[in-house]
């Protein structure tokens, strides 16, 4: 085995030894312990993923693809799928941000879970998750794929319904996992397809030569797995209700990794995706769609982490703009900004809450930049990168993919117009609230309620991560300015060419335009939220459609839900129990009534059942013959 | 070795009945008699030899010499693992039994053993006059199990268990006289193809009736209900398979052409039954009812693999049959848990069992989301080969799978949600203890099978068929 192997191996599977040994250990480890456990087993994977990348470093481009495989998972005939990880930059890429923002999240649970009374279940929990993600970006074929992606979605699930003594905690945690099995089925249906056509899950058969229709039901069916798991258009509604898990558990899975996974799902099979161009300008569009409805429900919630939830789909939104069109570079650089900007945000806002007894309302705070200033520096670089505001991280990271927007035809200058239009949303929602969470007088509540953070083992670990996160996307931008220097996508071109490429004259206008309009969301956030406030316009109708979030739960309950239940039911009542299950007892009562039968029990009973065993088999019968 | 594996069972049983012990001594002879068993069959994996094909152990005496009728056992790659299914689950349910302490252990703990020797006498049977003997002998304790050792409902449960069984059984055994006496032999592995229409469904009869499949599931629901849980537990998770092995062994195998022509009817009852069982079982009131109809929605799945005849799908179905099995014992048994401490199993008296339930909560979550088949799960790896392979035989079946697996999702969360989540319900009291020792035991081992499954499924779907190519085998007849 390799060095690069090894230090794969090592990565993907420290964490699931934690796991396990939290779950062993039960009692015998302490609370606090566990987390020590937790956060070790994930700088270790990070160790690991390092020890890859720098192994990778020393290759020739060309030679930095490899996997490595323990043992033939599953079999059948001349399929097979072999349990192994695949080393190449893409996946070392997302090793590292998920191994490396990982430990800073679970490090920054030390503090934030404790004195909470499952704290050993809550990190053998995240130490799953962690495992989950690397298995999904490290499997070495698209069924091992499929299996991390589903576990992501098992950890999401049960780090959703983590309090689960809350109701609206189990049913957000249900819905997420449904709406997530939605889309781990279109994306079996697509994989049933390429094992009838190429017979093989290997990532290899991706590059073969498909028919269209093949081509684009395939993508079809990535697409549904993609915007099922990163919250994209129709596939959404789950995301902002899965802020009822604890706030790391938002940092690390709903902001940070797990809700990404769709722009990395693209990419790594951009090769199909290419042979249906028609479905990859869907992705495109989907993406700016959400972008901007998200961004626009973001106006107007009143939850702090609500609102980060809908600026994490609307972030997500560009990826798959940037990757769908092709500029699969740019996406993968976003993913990585927005990791270390979108965790910040959310670690900011954990503190906030903390400090605060867990409440939530934005509408209760206010005034916090005087009683917690390092905190509001923290939040306010984040707020400044998600905006992209030079030289913040999300600066170099959205303007590169809108500029690839303008090498796209004409389409990709409405899906340009677009993102445009959702920099200056981002700049009005991501100051709204902090001007209402910083900002102003200290409100009533938070003067009763308000407690500094200690200086012991919990105040630490809540604020060295954040601080981490902070210069991290102060300065972490700077390692690709599309214009002069793009090492990130020379890394990542032996595994994804971008089809795109954007004159340095449009890389420019377009970081000039995204600028001055997110410069001009906050300077309107500045004017209505700001010191001076000036009342909010009121628009009745608008305002309610977006407090409903554009009405989608209400209509995927009457589409999807209702039915099922109405279906249930009516299966119960009109085929279980009358043709069935009381056949025979309704048959026997009719009998009886015809006068017959004196005998209550034993004969009717017998000849009933069998009367509806022999009805059963001509219904059978006739069955047979029809459908024959 | 072979005969061994069906004798130990039955002579065990035998002398629980005969020598006159107490409760603790017969249940305690009756679990290390099971446990034995576990021993043999290990033995029996480590010395069959995969690499080879056709019967292996196999043993044949003459019984009737004119019919051409014998006594002849043997085993294929796949009759090891169901027999290795058969006799961990039995072995779970013996232990389960002693421990909760069932009243007349003697005669309990003996039919459960003899149970056990006739189900592996039926994995192993290659005549099918022997075949039907085990088959009727595995029904007969059932019958009593059911019957005598069931709740308030369980004499019209067994009634009904008892004609529906019946009337398949003996469409079965005149099909087996009339293509026994056709071809001049009973031996299921010298038996030549048939390609009657009448033969064959006569077959699917009996073993559609057992499996079950839709519409023939009318004895489901109750006789799961009424049973004590671990007879619950061997019903839907060990005797199902009979009926799953009977479709491989005989069915197919046996009856190609016929296969092919109802190849579309029997998938379409398959996918009927996997949708309505998933529908059922989202909106049934108690624990039992939603694993009752969840396993009628399993058997069509992996009738719809098996009747795919193809190497995804036999494959698939293999591991399925054994996933299946393990899981539900293991959630019979928790569900019998969860009533022990709670008097009932309606779901709306449930809830908040997780708070200082840690042992329960892990071990009824883990195998919840394995029965869901969330993805690396071998449950996964089952539907996922089924339903690769049912694609090959038109979109449309795998379709029906896809949104069998969102309601699964939907109502094994459910099921999960109810008992463990939100705050106590009304017949949940502190009083109600987490899982014991004894109880984590019996259930552990079992989620112990399904998580080293789960890190290598192709134990099982690499080493059921010769070299792999199931389909080839069923052609061949397994010769």
């Amino acid at each position: 085995m390799t060095v690069a192997a090894y230090g794969a191996w090592v990565c993907l599977l420290s964490p699931l030894a934690a796991a396990g040994l939290i779950t062993l250990a039960g009692g015998r480890l302490s609370r606090r312990g566990s987390g020590y456990l937790a956060t070790l087993a994930c700088f270790v994977a990070f160790g690991g993923a390092l020890t890859t990348f720098i192994s990778l470093l020393g290759r020739r481009g060309d030679q930095r693809t490899a996997v490595s495989t323990a043992w033939t998972w599953i079999s059948g005939g001349s399929y097979r799928s072999g349990f192994e990880v695949l080393i190449d930059p893409l996946s070392v890429f997302m090793m590292l941000i998920v191994a490396g923002v990982g430990g800073l999240i679970v490090a920054y649970s030390i503090g934030y879970m404790d004195g909470d009374d499952e704290e050993r279940r809550y990190f053998a929990y995240m130490c799953v998750f962690v495992f989950s993600m690397l298995l999904l970006v490290q499997g070495g074929n698209l069924l091992l794929l499929l299996a991390g992606w589903g576990m992501v979605g098992l950890s999401s699930y049960l780090l959703i319904g983590f309090w689960h003594d809350r109701p609206s905690a189990i049913a957000a945690a249900k819905k997420a996992f449904v709406m997530n099995a939605i889309g781990d089925a279109t994306m079996a249906l697509a994989f049933f397809l390429l094992i009838k056509k190429a017979g093989s899950l290997d990532f290899g058969i991706l590059g073969g030569e498909y028919s269209s229709t093949v081509a684009n039901l395939v993508a079809l069916g990535l697409l549904g797995g993609a915007v099922a798991k990163s919250a994209q258009l129709p596939l959404q509604t789950w995301l902002p209700d899965a802020m009822e898990g604890p706030t790391p558990v938002s940092a690390l899975i709903h902001a940070a990794t797990m809700v990404t996974a769709g722009v990395y799902l693209i990419v790594r099979t951009h090769a199909i995706f290419e042979q249906a161009p028609k479905v990859a300008d869907l992705a495109a569009g989907l993406g700016a769609g959400t972008l901007l409805l998200a961004g626009l429900i973001a106006l107007v919630q009143v939850d702090i982490k609500r609102v980060i939830a809908y600026s994490t789909m609307s972030q997500i939104g560009y990826m798959f703009l940037g990757v769908g069109l092709g500029s699969y570079a740019n996406g993968m650089f976003h993913l990585m900004t927005h990791a270390f900007f979108k965790a910040l945000l959310f670690m900011a806002a954990g503190i906030v809450i903390h400090a605060l007894a867990a409440e939530q309302d934005i509408r209760k705070m206010g005034g916090l930049r005087h009683l917690m200033p390092r905190t509001y520096l923290a939040f306010l670089i984040g707020s400044l990168a998600l905006v992209g505001i030079f030289p913040f991280a999300g600066f170099f990271s959205k303007d590169s993919i809108l500029a690839a927007a303008m090498d796209h035809g004409a389409y990709g200058y409405i899906l340009w117009v677009a993102g445009l239009a959702g920099t200056f949303l981002t700049g009005l929602y991501t100051f709204r609230l902090l001007f209402l969470v910083f900002w102003g007088e200290p409100s009533p509540f938070v003067r009763e309620h308000f407690h500094a953070l200690g200086r012991d083992v919990p105040g630490v670990s809540l604020a060295a991560p954040v601080a981490v996160l902070a210069g991290l996307s102060a300065i972490g931008g700077w390692i690709q300015w599309a214009p002069l220097w793009h090492p990130i996508e020379t890394w990542l071109q032996t595994v994804a060419e971008p089809t795109v490429s954007p004159a340095n004259w449009q890389e420019w206008v377009t970081s000039a335009l995204a600028l001055s309009l997110g410069l001009g969301g906050m300077y309107v956030a500045f004017l209505f939220y700001g010191p001076r406030r000036i009342a909010v316009p009121r628009f009745a109708l608008p305002q309610r459609v977006l407090e409903h979030k554009f009405y989608f739960d209400e209509l995927y309950d009457a589409l999807f839900y209702r039915p099922a239940v109405w279906s249930a039911k009516a299966l119960h009542r009109w085929v279980e129990r009358p043709l069935i299950s009381d056949s025979a007892r309704e048959l026997g009562d009719d009998a009886r009534d015809l006068g017959g039968l004196v005998s209550q029990l034993q004969t009717g009973l017998l000849r009933t059942y069998a009367l509806a065993i022999a009805s059963s088999v001509a219904i059978l019968a006739i069955v047979f013959v029809a459908v024959k | 070795m072979t005969t061994v594996l069906i004798l130990l069972p039955l002579a065990a049983a035998l002398v629980i009945w005969v020598l006159p012990l107490n409760d603790i001594s017969a249940g305690a002879l009756a679990l290390l008699a099971a446990l034995a068993e576990v021993g043999l069959w290990i033995q029996m994996l480590v010395r069959f030899d995969f690499g080879q094909s056709g019967l292996q152990f196999s043993q044949q005496r003459n019984w009737f010499s004119d019919l051409h009728v014998s006594y002849h056992v043997g085993v294929y790659g796949f009759s090891v693992w169901l027999i290795g299914l058969t006799v961990i689950a039995m072995a779970a349910a013996i232990a389960y039994g002693f421990w909760v302490g069932r009243e007349r252990v003697r005669a309990y703990m003996g039919l459960l053993l003899f149970l056990t020797g006739a189900v592996v006498g039926v994995f192993s049977a290659q005549d099918l006059l022997l075949f039907y003997a085990f088959f009727e002998a595995m029904m007969i304790p059932l019958y009593v199990l059911v019957g005598v050792w069931g709740g308030p409902g369980r004499m019209a449960a067994t009634l009904k268990f008892v004609i529906y069984t019946m009337a398949g059984s003996l469409l079965m055994l005149a099909a087996i006289v009339v293509y026994g006496l056709s071809q001049d032999t009973f031996d299921l592995v010298q038996i030549g193809q048939s390609s009657s229409d009448w033969i064959f469904l006569g077959f699917v009869a009996a073993f559609a009736i057992k499996a079950p499949l839709f519409p023939l599931h009318g004895w489901l629901p109750d006789a799961y209900r009424e049973a004590s849980p671990e007879v619950a537990a061997i019903l839907s998770g060990v005797v199902s398979k009979a009926a799953a092995y009977g479709f491989l062994r005989i069915a197919i195998t046996k009856f190609p052409d016929p296969a092919h022509h109802y190849r579309t009817p029997i998938l379409a009852l398959a996918a009927i039954g996997l949708i309505y069982g998933s529908l059922l079982a989202f909106r049934a009131p108690d624990l039992r009812g939603v694993i009752a109809f969840s396993s009628l929605a399993q058997m069509g799945l992996i009738t719809m693999g098996v009747f795919a005849v193809n190497d995804l799908g036999l494959n698939g179905s293999v591991l399925q049959m054994v996933n299946h099995g393990l899981v539900s014992t293991s959630l019979f048994l928790l569900a019998g848990m969860v009533e022990r401490r709670t008097l009932t199993g309606e779901l709306a008296r449930l809830g908040g069992m997780a708070r200082g339930r840690p042992a329960l909560a892990t071990v009824l979550l883990t195998t919840g989301v394995i029965s869901l088949a969330v993805p690396l799960s071998s449950a996964f790896a089952g539907e996922f080969l089924i339903l690769a392979g049912v694609f090959q035989r038109g979109w449309g079946w795998a379709l029906a799978g896809a949104v069998a697996i969102v309601l699964a999702a939907m109502y094994v969360l459910r099921l999960v949600s109810a008992v463990l989540h939100r705050a106590d319900g009304p017949a949940v009291s502190d009083a109600a203890l987490d899982l014991r020792p004894a109880e984590l035991g019996v259930v552990v081992p079992l989620v112990a099978c399904l998580l080293a499954l789960s890190a290598w499924p192709a134990a099982i779907t690499g080493h059921s068929f010769h070299d792999d190519r199931a389909q080839a085998d069923v052609a061949r007849g397994f010769r």
